[in-house]
Order: structure tokens, then sequence, then C-alpha cells
């Protein structure tokens, strides 16, 4: 069995059931490609009525947008009835097909998942391929809201009884994530607010630093951390409660009273084993269990070759030497009795901790020993858990813990108390921080903002600010700093757009690319430099020099066609329209610096209207 | 048993069984194929090797045990015989025990009946749509309704009312090619004189009462107008009707739609459309937190049209993919028997292939 449907069979499948029109829902724009190419080699072929219909359409829609007359894919959907729909296509192509759907005229369409906001067209079926979405290089399983967004498509208002989501496996899909999404509710939407420089200034154009905060505490971002400020708080009151019966006691803030005390207390004591949470015995043992002496265990016998402490815990360990020959490292306290008996025993400092001589020696002597041997007896401290030595209370004298009434209540308290205590704090803390924390991010960028110079120490905008606020886009700060360089100084028209192409281009998708001219890489070298420079204050542009040399190229040659440019590169028709639409969009931003970069804005203005012709003046 | 036998005896049994025997040993067992299911079950019944044994020997003689009862089911068990679409509740009778479902699972030809185009009738709005105008007179208005229930409705209404008032409207969507389409079917329904749009890159009948526009040049006229370069368009503005805005939550552009928001001039109405999202009523509060206004919300999660959930397997086979014919919200375990064998063959038969 294959590993999905065949696009062909899929689509036959849809028909015999009656359930075209349909939108298929694929992973990528060349998985929409191949289905489209399956058809052209299939013999299916529409019945003439129906060609005639989509002819008709298509006639319409080329009336408003020429370019679609030679769009190479037109006999394909005229015979098939089937097109793809995907952002490597003119935006022209797809409002000609969206009008195919809208008129009824298409069995299918191919379209890409990643474009399901921009697929505004329904259909009575919708079918899904995959659970999981590529969003930046990773895949990532479709959210209930996204799910619901495709499946949403099918079923048309007036023309539909009822609407179906078809789940086709390929492989990678799990149909849990599907079925879920399907069934759940739409996740929550959170605010991605951030603070970006053109924001700083515009809005310390408009208003005095000092009103800045309650406008920032406007936001969506705000409502949503006071929400979580709100839960903070409840939790707060519970803790407070929990606090009541630590209330002040003899001396008011006890806590710290005896917080400082214990550490004094500790401080001064003598440091060494007894210091430990060892049993007495244990303890008295220790200074008997040299290399050598035989010793009682829970279980038999042994003879002790090294005694040592572990690495984590510092626990009282040893190494045994157990009947047979066995070496165990075992903690101390398995050590039951201690017996009147020891040999002599070669020390060495590595594994088995003896030398093999004597090794041997003690395994007979081992074996060899009578079964009752004098014990020792070891002589406990009973007073080792004694309050304090009078010389330490001496030592302490300016506290008054030792000698206090509340003392055996604060003793008993304070791990609790101090608990509760530094919950409370911590928490007050994360209030502060949501509460302050846009505010923060905001003179954050201040600084920066003052330090570049687009803002005097008053946060009042400087000559320069005035009209940096007007650059409102992406890598606003790398632009008003080129500007400031000169970088544009008396630039041409090709270059200026190719140099706003690369910064506005923020696609990874590889392709070959004409080579540019010896002044845009020079120039570009310039530009990724300054953008390295500025990378702590703002995340560099990819650059791509090879998108730089295709828009200059367009506007430098105004002879090239839009299919001549087309065959220049690998990059799809839609690709390169919106790489052009968007360096239209960062031009007329500096079309906007007339008044004070005049030679700049003209050139600008004269790079828009190069770049505007063929495909690029059809759309509004 | 030893490991092998155990393992052989697995190897020798139906998936299906497989996955029942996995159900509590093994989370999310139902990705996995035939061959790395039993690794998982034997790898994680490696504590409790005779628990896995006795069960595994109870779901193989459950069959036998129940076909004196009911020997008309002995054959739709077989792997061999095709099943019949119509009475796949028969396979699996504990199935419906587990899940205290007693009606069958719906069929295929249930399914796939009610097809067609309704009768041409008058257009009547749907009552949350009059709902959404009539608190729209008073108050701005969230709407979080699913996709194609009709937003548009409420737009193109909320905007005749406007106009008829003379108030400008400003319409913003999130993508350039959505205010075009906009732009073209405002076009017809106003007057191509009555609709202007706005895009990053061109302008057109910029003065006129209608503007459609993306919501960037929006935050951008409403910076230009705190600066002090006063637009005019901004004293007459009436309403404000911002598609798609469960933008909001874009991680690369969901700030401009809350600049947007904050600065809009308090007495234009605002009218946000949102597809079906988690929290709209946040969204209300918010606004209602910060403008002078109030904001209502408008929220249904019914579809218009109703939808139904499918599964068609790679061999052309289609069946539902629920037990019911609509979609069993906040159900999703609800799989059809026969959907879920068909995808388990689909993991069966792929699964290892993938992991070789």
């Amino acid at each position: 069995m294959p590993p999905s449907i065949h696009p062909v069979d899929l689509v036959a499948t849809l028909r015999q059931k009656n359930l075209t029109p349909a939108i298929i829902f694929l992973t990528s724009r060349r998985a929409c490609d191949e289905a489209m190419q399956a058809f052209e080699r299939s013999q299916v072929v529409l019945p003439k009525s129906r060609q005639e219909q989509i002819a008709g359409v298509l006639t319409q829609v080329t009336t408003q947008f020429p370019s679609i007359a030679e769009h190479p894919l037109i006999g394909t959907v005229q015979r098939i009835g089937v097109a793809a729909h995907h952002a490597g296509h003119l935006p022209s192509w797809k409002i000609a097909v969206e009008e195919l759907m809208r008129t009824g005229s298409l069995d299918a369409v191919f379209a890409t998942t990643t474009l399901a906001a921009g697929v505004d067209f329904p259909a009575r079926t919708v079918v899904v391929t995959q659970s999981s979405i590529r969003k930046a290089r990773d895949f990532t399983d479709l959210t209930a809201s996204e799910i619901q967004q495709l499946a949403g498509r099918a079923g048309r208002r007036g023309k539909d009884l009822v609407g179906f989501a078809v789940i086709t496996p390929s492989p990678y899909i799990d149909l849990t994530v599907l079925t879920k999404g399907l069934t759940g509710q739409p996740e929550a939407i959170h605010s991605q607010f951030v603070i970006s420089y053109p924001m700083v200034l515009n809005l310390l154009k408009a208003h005095p630093r000092e009103q800045i905060q309650p406008i920032l505490a406007k936001s969506f971002a705000q409502f949503q951390l006071n929400q979580r400020t709100a839960v903070l708080e409840t939790k707060l009151d519970g803790l407070r409660a929990e606090m009541e019966p630590f209330g002040p006691r003899v001396c008011s803030d006890w806590i710290t009273q005896w917080n400082i005390f214990d550490h004094a207390r500790k401080r001064k004591k003598p440091r060494g084993p007894a210091a430990r949470q060892e049993s007495p015995d244990v303890t008295a043992r220790l200074n008997f269990l040299t290399p050598g002496r035989v010793v009682g265990l829970t279980r038999g016998r042994g003879i002790i070759l090294r005694q040592y402490r572990s690495k984590g815990q510092h626990a009282p360990m040893v190494t045994l030497l157990r009947d047979g020959g066995a070496l165990n490292e075992c903690p101390a306290s398995i050590v039951t009795q201690v017996f009147d008996r020891t040999f002599e025993c070669d020390e060495t400092s590595t594994y088995p901790w003896t030398t093999p001589q004597t090794l041997d020696q003690l395994t007979h002597h081992l074996a060899d020993l009578p079964p009752r041997l004098p014990i020792l007896p070891i002589l406990l401290h009973p007073d080792e858990d004694m309050p304090l030595d009078s010389s330490i209370i001496h030592t302490l004298g300016d506290f008054p813990c030792p000698s206090c009434p509340s003392r055996q209540a604060c003793h008993r308290d304070f791990p609790r108390a101090s608990r509760v205590r530094q919950e409370i704090h911590r928490h007050t803390k994360s209030i502060q921080a949501l509460q302050t924390s846009l505010w923060h991010r905001f003179q954050e960028r201040i600084d920066v903002l003052e330090r570049f110079g687009y803002l005097n120490p008053r946060a009042q905008l400087t000559a320069d600010g005035e009209w940096a606020r007007l650059i409102r886009i992406d890598h606003s700060l790398l632009i008003t700093e080129l500007i400031r360089a000169e970088a544009f100084g008396a630039i041409d028209p090709p270059l200026l757009a190719a140099i706003m192409a690369s910064i506005a281009h923020d696609d990874d998708r590889p392709g070959s690319f004409p080579r540019g001219s010896a002044g845009l890489v020079t120039l570009l070298f310039q530009v990724r430099k300054l953008a390295e420079s500025l990378m702590p204050h703002e995340e560099p542009p990819m650059l791509r020099a090879d998108v730089a040399a295709l828009t200059e190229r367009w506007v430098a040659d105004q002879t090239l066609t839009w299919i001549g440019l087309a065959r220049l590169t690998t990059m799809a028709e839609g690709d390169m329209f919106r790489l052009f639409a968007r360096t239209i969009e960062f031009l007329s931003q500096l079309k906007t610096l007339k008044s004070t970069h005049p030679s700049l804005a003209e050139s600008a203005d004269r790079a828009i209207a190069a770049m505007r012709r063929g495909v690029l003046e059809e759309l509004p | 048993m030893t490991t092998y036998e155990l393992e052989q005896l697995l190897l020798q049994q139906p998936v299906s069984l497989l996955h029942r025997l996995a159900r509590g040993r093994i989370s999310r067992h139902f990705r996995s194929g035939k061959r790395k299911l039993i690794d998982l079950l034997l790898h994680a019944s490696e504590q409790n090797r005779p628990g896995l044994e006795s069960d595994l020997i109870a779901l193989i003689e459950e069959p036998t045990r129940r076909q004196p009862a009911a020997p008309a089911e002995k054959l739709p068990q077989a792997q061999a015989h095709p099943r019949t679409v119509g009475s796949p509740a028969a396979h699996r009778p504990h199935r419906i025990e587990d899940h205290g479902h007693h009606e069958p699972p719906v069929s295929l030809h249930d399914w796939l009946s009610g097809i067609g185009v309704p009768p041409p009738q008058p257009f009547v709005p749907d009552a949350w749509q009059v709902d959404a105008l009539a608190q729209l007179a008073e108050t701005d208005v969230v709407v979080s309704v699913p996709t194609g229930s009709g937003k548009t409705y409420v737009a193109i209404e909320a905007t005749a009312r406007a106009m008829r008032e003379n108030r400008t409207v400003i319409y913003t969507s999130p993508l350039k090619a959505l205010s075009n389409t906009k732009f073209t079917e405002f076009s017809r329904l106003f007057g191509p004189d009555q609709v202007g749009i706005l895009t990053g890159d061109r302008r057109e009948n910029a003065q006129a009462a209608l503007l459609i526009m993306t919501t960037e040049i929006l935050r951008n006229l409403l910076y230009d107008a705190a600066g002090g370069e006063i637009d005019v368009r901004l004293d007459t503005l009436g309403l404000v009707i911002m598609d798609e805005s469960q933008y909001l939550a874009d991680p690369e552009r969901g700030v401009v739609w809350e600049e947007t928001l904050i600065f809009c001039p308090s007495q234009a109405r605002l009218l946000l459309l949102s597809a079906s999202i988690g929290n709209p009523q946040d969204i209300a509060d918010w606004l209602t937190a910060i403008r002078p206004t109030p904001c209502s919300l408008i929220r249904h999660t019914k579809r218009s049209v109703p939808l139904r959930a499918g599964y068609l397997h790679p061999n052309e086979k289609l069946t539902p993919l629920f037990r019911t014919a609509g979609i069993p919200y906040g159900q999703p375990h609800l799989l059809h028997p026969e959907a879920k064998r068909l995808f388990a063959e689909y993991e069966e038969e792929t699964g290892p292939s993938r992991s070789r």
C-alpha cells in the first residue's frame, strides 16, 4: 500500500461520493505542484460544458488581470478542473483560482496549510493530510485553532446542507492531534507585545516620559499580566493567612532574629564529625575503624581496609574485606561490633587499599578467626545533643534568644515560618516584576535611543529622532543608522531598492539568482558590518546578496519582462512578488523623509516608479 | 514463558489486540506500528511479565469464549474476511461496554446522506448577527464565531449604517490579499467611488467613506494623528472594523493590533471579528477596561453548516471518523471502530519502514 493516497484517486473518490468541490491541504508547495503534474499525466478530462464554464470565468478575471492570460497552467486547469493555490503563485492567479472556486467551477484545489488564513474560499469538503506544520524550521503539531480554521472551510453557507472534513493519512500523521483538534476548544490567545524603537519614538513624540507608563498599562499584554498578578495575589493571601500564627513574639521580628542567631550558633560550633547528622554510636565507633581492625557486621564479620567519607553526603564509609575475599564499600553504620583484634595491614593509596600480599594474609586470617572474639567496649557521649555550651552563650551575648522564654516555640516554628515568609517575598517580587516589566523594557529602549542620539537625556526627540520616527518597519534602527552614516548619500535607485530588498526579505528558501554589480557587493558588505555592530540592540536581517541582485536587475533594466526575470532565478513567482511588494513598502517609508532627506526620498520615489511595472501594477 | 516465546506469541496476534494490550501500559501506543508496539510492550512490562502474559492470554481467549454466546460474530472477527461497513459495532462489543455507549456507530450511508444544496430561501440573518448589530449601536463589539459563519454580513450591515450617518469607516485586515478581496467585494456593494484602499505600497481613493487597509497602515495613521499631523479622516471616523482579530496573538505582528486598539479614537465604535478563540471574554474585558464605551462579546460555537469528519484510507476506502455523524465535541476518543481499525492497519504497514 502506498504511504498516502494518490491525488488523482483522492479526487476521483471525492467525486464519486459527491464530496466535491474540495480543498485539499498538502504539506508543501512542492506536494501541490506534484499533485497537479500527476493530474496532467492522467487521462481524466472534464466534459465539454464544464470546460467552457471554467474558460468563461477565466476570461472574466483576465480582463481585470491581463497577466493571467499567459499563465502556463490555464490549459491544465481547464481540462481537469483541479488547481493549485499556494504562496508560490502570483496573487492574480490566486484570485483567479478563488473566483473559480466561488463559482463552483473546480472540483478540487490543492493548497498548503501554511496559508490557511489566506485561503478565503469555502468548499463542500476539506481534506487534511497532516497533523503537524513547519514553523521556523521545526515541525510543530497543529493547534486546535488551526485545525478548526482548516476544517472551517468545509460547508458553504447557502450552497451546502453539510460540510465534510476528511482526514487521509500520510507518513508522520498523528490521528490523536487531529481528533483532539476537531473536538476540542480552540486555544486561548496571548499577547505578543514587543516594544520597538519606532513605538518608543512615536510615543515620546506625542507624550512626555511621565505619561508613558499609563499608556503601556492599557495594553493587552498588561491586561494579561494583571490576570497573572491576580492569581499570585490570591496565593499571597493564602500565604499571609498561613503566616498568622507566626506573628510577633517576644521580639517583633523573631524570624529574622532566630535566623541570625541560628547562623551565629552554627558558625561558633566547632566543625567536625559531631556536627553531622550521625547517630552517636556510629560517631563513637569511627575512631576505632582503622585498617586491619576486625569488626562484626549485620551478617558475618570483616576486616576494615580503609575509612573514608562519601563524596556527596560526606557520610562515613568503610571498605571491608569479607568472608571469601570479597571487597565491599559500605556505610560505617553496617558495623555492629568492634572486636579487640587487629592485623598488620600495609596500606596503599589505590584499590584494594593494601598490598596484594596483605590482602591474601588478611583473607586467611579472617577465615581462621575463632567464632568468639572479645568485643571492644565503646564509650558513647550521650550529651552530644546538649543545649549550648556556656562559652558559646557568652560569645552570643548580644542575642536574647538563648535565655528567651519563647525559645522553644521559635525553635519549633522557625523552618515553616521562614519558608512561608520566603514564599511571600518571592510572590511579592514577581507581582512587582509583572507590574513594571513593560515599563522596564520601554526604558531599556529609551536608553539605547539616547545613546544613538535619537533622544536627548530628558527623553525628548532630537532632530534625528523627529525623522527617524517615520520609519515604522522592521529593522528600523539599521535603516536609520544607514541614513545617518550617509550610506545612501547620492544613491542610484536600483542600488537603494536592492539594499532595501535584502533588508526586507526574511525567507531562507534557497534558490539560484543572478549576480549583483560590484557597487552593490561593496555596499552590501558595509551594510552587513553595520548590522553586525547593531547586533546587541537589534536582530540583524538576513541581507541576502542574491535577492538584492535580483531586485537591482529588475529596477535597473527597464526592458526586462516579468517572465524574463523569472527565468533568471529559481525563486517562485509568488515569492518574487512578495519580495518586491515588501521592498516597495520599505521604500515608501523612505519617501516620507522628503523634508529632511530630499535626495534619498527622490531616489526612493524613482525606485518605486521603476519597480511598479508588469504584474506589480495589476493589484491595488 | 521466555521472552522469545512471548515475543513470538505477540507477533502472531493482530495489531488491534496489541493496541488493546498496550492500553494503560504505553502512552500514545496508537502511533506505533506492530514491531515497535511489541518492543514497547516487552520493555514496559519488564517488571510485571506475568501480568502482561495473563492479560494477553485473556485477550486471546476472549473471542473463543464469546463464540457460543454469539456465533454470528465469528465471521467478522476473522482477519481474512472483509468487514461490512454497516455493522462495525458487532466487531467490538466490549468497546461499547467500555465506554457505556449503547447506540451503534454511524454507518457510512447515514454519514454521507443529506449532501445537497439547500433550497433557495430569502436571506434571514442569524440571531447572533442581529444581536451583534443591535449591540454595536450601544457598545463596542467583539465577535468570536467559527469560520464561515457570516461575519462579513455583520461588517457590511454595520458599514452601511455608519455610512448612512455620514461617518467614515475603516476596515482592516491582516493580509494584503484579503484587503484586495474585500476591496473588490465592497466596491461591488457600495459603489467604487465609496471605497478606497491603502496598503503599504499603494493608496487609491484615500478620501472615500469606506477605507480598506492593513492594520499596520491604520497604526501609522494613528501615530501620525497623535504626533500632531492631523488626518482629517479621523475626525469623522465612526467605525473601525478589524477582521481576523485573532492576529492579536501573532508573534511578529500581534503588537500592531494592540497599538491600534490602544490608540483608536474614542469616538469611533470598534467591531472586532475573530475566528473561534479560547478567551474572547478576555479581549472584551480588556477593551472595556481601556475604552470609554463598554465592549460586549458575541460568541457562539455552533456552525451554520454542520460539519462531519471522515477518514479516507489510502486504498480509497472512506469511513466516518467518529461514532457519531457530527463531531462529538469534547470527546475525541469516540472514534469510529472502522476508522480506528484502518488507521491501525496503516500504522502497522507504514510504521516499521519509517523506523528502519
